[in-house]
């Protein structure tokens, strides 16, 4: 689904590559941890797989698609295949919950009874339903969250790429959130998480790839945050 | 849906850079009106042109008793004097056609042109009226020779070459249509500038939205047709308003002129108007367009 051959990014003005020489593959219905210090590579390795940064050297394949070859005017077409969850959630603050989740599938043209049929599903999911017409500011932290996921998972995409989802959010509340994550990828979407959360890491018991100045350091199914953190 | 979308999100835009989009539209409609008088005029003198050259003549005024003409000496023409003036004029090389208008002729001419004065009409006498030949050239460029032969000449009060008044007239509305298009250039330039920010302003203020637009894979287009969009309608609206300015000045303006001219003289039409305004409204939306692509290629990077 997922898959880096020997990926080295540079970006301008910087001397250290932020990803160098990586390998590596996440098949189909993976669920995948992120780790690694800040600045470590994490967020670039999501951005290339989006094609929103181009690699210096190295194959990127996403979905069957070599994104060297990928041009510009598909690229909105592979973006449709993937999801995206950020850290700071996201939303736009004067439209509701439901008009949030609509306006993923508006902007690429989906028919309207369509969306009228697929968002309340989704919203019901991610365990918000009843709060469909509540505004973002009147949210908690974590439903903000379940707000984003949401409209990541509208479109039923194939991959689905989370930034430190939880990073704004209590522990508690947390595990509602990887709960969803977990419901999602029972559906048979691939998820790729970027976290900095050991609690989270340890209790999920899924594959831990972790990076260190750019370059993969481990790599291990059903594995832990690490013992030096 | 997709229509509903994006006119929805261009009156949100049109809306928030409200002063802006008044800008524009001012900007634009002064520009295009600009434009639109320049293109009238070299309209209507060309017109004009292929009109009068065929009727330039030179007109060879004879004494009158009692002129003021320092030429005549206050003495009348004689009928000697004026046969040997139509032989010279009839043997000169270019000339086409000599006319003699006698003295009622030239007053009854007078009394049409001058309708409108009857007082001025009624002061005249048939003896006041200058005879004169009129001369048609072969070719109206070529006058000077023609001129130069016959001024001077006993019995001759006056020369006067139509052409000379006409061309200072053409020189006239060309120099106003050339300033009309000097300052078209620099307010076209100006409302580009204009529709450029107007649309950073607009792509700045969504930027969340088409951030998310970018993320879930909406298409450039979809992205950005809505500031597009906000440029031509701003470009429109000016176009509306020049389209109006150029109206009144068809008839403020050129029907002035027409009527000054008198009657039969070759009339800017509507159609000529119709045409400039489809002109000037094309060049304006080309150039929001053009502006609003050039300025989201380097503010929305998609």
């Amino acid at each position: 689904m997922i898959h880096f051959d020997n990926v080295t990014k540079v970006y301008a003005n910087q001397n250290r590559p932020a990803l160098d020489h990586v390998s590596v593959d996440v098949d189909k219905g993976e669920f995948v941890f992120l780790v690694g210090p800040s600045g470590s590579g994490k967020s670039t390795f999501l951005r290339l797989v989006l094609k929103e940064e181009r690699p210096n050297s190295g194959a990127i394949h996403v979905a069957g698609k070599d994104l060297a070859r990928l041009s510009n005017f598909k690229v909105p077409h592979l973006r449709r295949r993937i999801g995206c969850v950020f850290q700071d959630f996201r939303l736009l603050p004067n439209k509701n919950v439901y008009e949030n989740v609509a306006f993923a599938l508006e902007v690429i043209g989906k028919p309207r009874r369509f969306i009228r049929k697929v968002v309340p599903e989704v919203i019901e999911l991610v365990g918000l339903e009843g709060k469909a017409h509540r505004m973002p500011d009147e949210l908690s932290g974590g439903e903000q969250q379940r707000v984003a996921m949401a409209r990541a998972f509208v479109n039923r995409p194939m991959i689905l790429l989370a930034d430190e989802p939880t990073g704004n959010i209590d522990p508690a509340t947390s595990i509602g959130i990887m709960k969803v994550l977990d419901r999602i990828n029972r559906t048979g979407t691939t998820v790729v998480m970027a976290t900095h959360d050991a609690a989270i890491v340890d209790s999920m018991r899924k594959r831990v790839v972790e990076l260190e100045d750019g370059k993969i350091v481990r790599d291990q199914s059903r594995g832990v945050y690490g013992q030096a953190y | 849906m997709r229509a509903n979308f994006i006119f929805s999100e261009v009156w949100i835009g049109l809306r928030r850079n409200l002063t802006m989009t008044i800008a524009v539209v001012i900007t634009v409609a002064v520009g295009m009106a600009m434009l639109g008088v320049g293109l009238l005029i070299n309209t209507q003198v060309s017109m004009l042109k292929t009109f009068w050259y065929d009727k330039v003549e030179i007109s060879v005024f004879l004494c009158t008793k009692g002129s003021a003409i320092p030429a005549c000496n206050g003495k009348a023409v004689t009928p000697a004097q004026t046969k040997a003036l139509e032989a010279r004029l009839k043997g000169l090389q270019g000339v086409k056609e000599v006319f003699y208008e006698d003295q009622t002729t030239a007053y009854d001419n007078f009394k049409t042109a001058y309708q409108g004065s009857p007082t001025l009409v009624e002061a005249t006498r048939v003896e006041d009226m200058p005879q004169s030949f009129r001369v048609k050239l072969v070719d109206p460029d070529n006058y000077q020779p023609v001129v130069q032969a016959v001024k001077g000449q006993p019995g001759v009060s006056q020369v006067m070459d139509h052409k000379q008044l006409i061309n200072k007239f053409f020189d006239m509305l060309d120099k106003l249509s050339f300033y009309a298009l000097a300052v078209a250039i620099i307010l076209v330039l100006a409302a580009a500038l204009l529709i450029g920010n107007t649309v950073r302003l607009s792509a700045f203020n969504r930027r969340r939205e088409t951030g998310i637009m970018r993320l879930v894979g909406a298409s450039n287009l979809y992205i950005q047709l809505p500031f597009v969009m906000e440029g031509v309608i701003a470009g429109l609206i000016g176009g509306v308003f020049a389209a109006i300015i150029l109206i009144v000045t068809k008839v403020l303006l050129f029907e002035e002129i027409a009527g000054y001219f008198g009657s039969g003289m070759a009339q800017l039409g509507w159609d000529s108007v119709a045409q400039t305004i489809t002109v000037t409204m094309g060049i304006g939306v080309v150039i929001c367009v053009l502006a609003s692509f050039v300025t989201l290629r380097r503010y929305l990077r998609v």
